[in-house]
């Protein structure tokens, strides 16, 4: 089948090149997933499916069209090819449009394995049994969990083909395994839920049943009882799936594209300070079995490893070919795309290297705080800098986490809680792709009573 | 536009009989086809022109409880044939060969377009955007960056199951959006946007201008210039009509969705017929509003899209069902059943979720307020269902004093627990308003376009998130 799908993508590209496009490009996925929810020690429901695009990118003249389709029959492909080149009309002659320059194609970087047999073999008990498993671990954790938003586990197997008119032609499969819960606990009087999954490419990697359901249930049951506080300024600590949250926040105004548009708080900030000097942050598309680690980008270009910042200086931004071109820099691989999307900026697997201190003793330092372990909101804004999303967690008091808080804020700037990043723990934890430790800011506003 | 059925109707009873085979209790093919055509601007410039095509074949076999589910996007009878057996295998009852017929209902046309607005050349479509850049780019030399984007689609569904429905539907959809940055003094950058569209004609934008979206995205975003920090704290908070409503979809909506109601994980479970909200607090989720964007001629069960009470005087009357769950709980649908696509299960989503109008003019209420905000517009909010806890962005407010709007306030967030914040409504204003069509809601990762609305609203004692702590 591989052969047949490279050669499908190849074929595509070929026939609009034929068609009238100076340049052309395939971007072709096939996949297949399952995802198995239980419900007292019952499938709750059982997804099986198969799926598969593809996406043609044309450039007439500088100017861009581009179509997508999830039907491969020999008339809808032929309509594809015509459309795009028409569309291209529609759009503007932009110099800066193209693929890739030969320069920045060229060998592909050894990323290792990211296939795992196990998991594109594995049988639909095995979900069900570890998600029964899942659900008869919280429901024993802890007589204040009543009940369960949902718990369950999946797989999916994916391929990806690239042909250019540039002069790349590649692939790569990869495999992904999940297992998620979110427990809920009342006292009576409040409810509350939180939630904890893992997400490997091997099957060895993955986090066992139990693990993920006693870390759900635990997070579930401490936050009973919570209460608002009052408005004040506080040193804050986020939990590392919370810091996983922020260094997103962060490299989001790393986009080269927002930073040429001056619509990132950091886009005059390069080769500047802005942490402090245990703040180092990288965008690593080489990490070992990474979720997202892959040989090349959404264009072809190979994927590497790009340091953003170092000891807190800023080192670089982000860049696919298009935004390269119109900011006179080279692209980074950072082309991140689906086949029904043209290529975008995004991050491989970001990853905040980690400190030296456990998160015990993070805490340990802090006479009164908060520490925060879920959040609300999209109140991260990487245009202005502003800040200010909901927090649920703890209460720190004496370096002990005490009572459970919830609808309060957490507010500042982006630049300011940069620089009040005092402590980053040793705890590194991958949420997905992103990979962040137990990090504490000196102080920032509470709002709550 | 063919008007073909997306699948032979016989095909659809032999996919049923094949899901049944193991004995389930239910089985339903879904099938879609959405066309969909984007043009982005940005610098100036049309950067592209897009167009795409999804199609296939969902297949939900129901059996006590267990749902089992497979969808498929080759349509060659090998590929649905697997999908129904798939779908199936959750079932495990012996089965034996059963025949399914099914036959259309009456429904109703809430957005009949004469012309499609897959139809619609794109050059016309671009042209929206170019007259949007242009007018943001001249209404003040602050406006830096426009960015405007185009997005239509044309979806055709097909429901049939083993109760013998048959639905169809053709769904367009499109929205038209403008998004600015402003550069003010000491590199002082503000942001405004603003857009709409819904289940329209694409003659919607002789009136709906391109004009008068870029004009409000650039009055946003200059208007937000020398914004100061917000006080952070308890407030009193005026909510501008329209696309506030936001509120009510995130604080009250999502807990009113049965899914939620019948796990017991939403802090409104058990709460029929209890007061949850103040008595002026008349709440409604409504389907049939024509061409609206979260209007449905039916759902994606097949089921009719309703006007729904959800809380009527500050009284929780009633939940958002899908069949799903309505069989579950003994009740019926609602036709709340939604899903994104093909590639998803149905749930119970909301439509167009709206607050009735009360009997106090918005000047009144403004001047009503001695101290607080006045929230003009909102960027997104989110809410956790199971604690009730609801968090917005105010991406435009102003300081409320002695009953008159004062200067701009950055970094604004409002943050509550749903009930609570609606118990302390204490004025509804008598100018109910839609918003211009522009809500996407998610839900378990599915999104799917809504519609909400909202008079201007006072609430009492809001937390307000912001970055200056009251001395």
């Amino acid at each position: 089948m591989t052969e047949k799908r490279a050669a499908l993508a190849k074929a595509v590209m070929e026939r609009a090149l034929r068609s009238g496009a100076d340049q052309a490009e395939v971007f072709l996925q096939v996949g297949r997933s399952a995802d198995v929810r239980v419900r007292d020690g019952e499938i709750e429901d059982l997804t099986q499916a198969t799926s598969k695009g593809l996406g043609l990118r044309v450039f007439v003249k500088n100017r861009l069209g581009f179509v997508w389709t999830s039907d491969f029959s020999e008339s809808a492909l032929d309509a594809i090819v015509s459309r795009a080149v028409s569309l291209a009309e529609v759009s503007a002659d932009n110099p800066d449009n193209g693929l890739p320059d030969p320069t920045s194609l060229g060998k592909l970087p050894d990323v290792g394995p990211l296939f795992d047999q196990r998991v594109a073999d594995l049988p639909p008990d095995w979900k069900i049994k570890a998600s029964i498993e899942m659900e008869k671990v919280i429901k024993s954790f802890d007589p204040r969990i009543k009940t369960i938003d949902s718990v369950g586990a999946g797989e999916s197997v994916s391929e990806v083909y690239l042909a250019s008119s540039a002069g790349m032609h590649g692939s790569y499969e990869g495999t992904s395994v999940y297992l998620y819960a979110s427990p809920v606990a009342t006292d009576g009087t409040q409810l509350q839920t939180s939630y904890w999954y893992d997400a490997k490419r091997f099957f060895e990697d993955l986090l066992s049943p139990e693990e993920v359901a006693k870390k759900a249930a635990a997070r579930a049951v401490r936050l009973l009882g919570a209460k608002k506080i009052k408005t004040q300024k506080l040193p804050v600590v986020f939990d590392p799936t919370m810091a996983a949250g922020f260094v997103s926040s962060i490299a989001g105004a790393m986009n080269g594209d927002a930073v040429f548009k001056r619509a990132s708080f950091l886009a005059s900030k390069l080769g500047q300070k802005i942490a402090p000097d245990h703040f180092t942050l990288v965008d690593d598309g080489l990490w070992a079995r990474g979720l997202a680690t892959s040989p090349f980008d959404g264009e072809g270009v190979p994927t590497r490893t790009t340091p953003l910042v170092e000891k807190g200086v800023l080192k670089a931004f982000l860049y696919d070919s298009f935004t390269a071109r119109k900011a006179k820099t080279k692209t980074t691989g950072n082309a991140s795309r689906g086949y029904r999307s043209l290529p975008g900026i995004g991050v491989n697997n970001l990853t905040l290297t980690p400190g030296t201190k456990s998160p015990e003793e993070i805490l340990k330092e802090i006479p009164r705080g908060l520490y925060v372990t879920a959040m609300l909101g999209h109140g991260a804004n990487t245009i202005t800098g502003d800040y200010s999303r909901g927090a649920n967690g703890l209460l720190i008091e004496n370096g002990e986490l005490t009572q459970a808080v919830q609808e309060v804020t957490v507010g500042g700037n982006l630049n300011d809680m940069l620089m009040q990043l005092d402590a980053i723990g040793n705890d590194l934890h991958f949420h997905g792709a992103t990979g962040a430790s137990t990090i504490r800011f000196k102080e920032l506003t509470v709002s709550g009573e | 536009m063919s008007t073909q059925p997306l699948l032979s109707i016989p095909l659809c009873e032999r996919l049923l009989s094949a899901a049944m085979e193991r004995g389930a209790d239910f089985a339903e093919v879904y099938v879609e086809r959405n066309e969909f055509t984007a043009v982005t601007l940005e610098e100036d410039k049309v950067k592209s022109a897009q167009n795409g095509l999804s199609q296939g074949v969902g297949v939900r076999v129901i059996s006590g409880p267990r749902v089992g589910y497979a969808y498929s996007d080759d349509l060659d009878d090998e590929a649905l044939f697997r999908a129904a057996r798939t779908a199936a295998f959750i079932a495990n009852g012996g089965g034996s060969e059963k025949a399914y017929g099914v036959s259309r209902v009456a429904q109703s046309d809430r957005y009949a377009l004469a012309t499609h607005l897959a139809d619609v050349q794109v050059a016309k479509k671009r042209d929206l955007l170019l007259r949007a850049n242009s007018t943001a780019r001249a209404y003040d030399p602050r406006v830096k960056q426009v960015m405007c984007t185009w997005a239509d689609s044309t979806k055709r569904i097909l429901i049939a199951n083993t109760r013998g429905l048959l639905a169809e539907d053709t769904q367009d959809m499109c929205r038209i959006s403008t998004m600015v940055v402003v550069e003010g003094a000491n590199d002082e950058r503000r942001t405004g946007s603003y857009g709409g569209g819904g289940r329209v004609a694409f003659e919607h934008f002789d009136t709906f201008t391109p004009e008068r979206v870029a004009t409000e995205a650039a009055r946003q975003a200059i208007s937000c210039l020398g914004a100061e920090e917000a006080e952070a704290g308890q407030q009193t908070v005026v909510l501008a009509p329209g696309w506030s409503g936001i509120l009510l979809h995130e604080a009250v909506g999502h807990g009113l969705e049965a899914d939620f109601i019948r796990k017991g994980t939403s802090l409104f479970a058990g709460k029929l017929g209890q007061k949850v909200a103040s008595d002026l607090v008349t709440v409604i989720d409504d389907g049939t509003i024509p061409n609206a964007r979260g209007s449905l001629n039916i759902d994606d069960e097949g089921h009719a899209g309703e006007h729904k009470v959800l809380i009527e005087n500050g009284e929780l009357k009633g939940y958002m069902f899908d069949s799903l769950n309505a069989d579950l709980m003994g009740q019926r649908t609602t036709g709340s059943g939604r899903r994104e696509s093909f590639k998803h299960l149905p749930m119970p989503r909301m439509t167009n979720t709206y607050l009735a109008p009360g009997r106090d003019t918005p000047d009144d209420i403004v001047k009503s307020v001695d101290k607080g905000i006045y929230c003009a517009n909102f960027g997104g909010g989110q809410v956790d269902i199971t604690n009730g806890n609801f968090v917005f962005e105010v991406s435009e407010a102003y300081a409320l004093e002695g009953g008159k709007l004062g200067r701009p306030l950055k970094g604004v967030t409002l943050i509550g627990v749903g009930p609570e914040a609606l118990k302390n409504v204490t004025r509804v204003g008598n100018d109910p308003r839609h918003d211009p069509g522009m809500g996407t809601c998610g839900k378990d990762g599915q999104s799917v376009p809504v519609g909400v609305g909202l008079p201007t609203l006072r609430i009492d004692n809001m937390t307000v998130g912001g970055t200056k702590v009251r001395r």
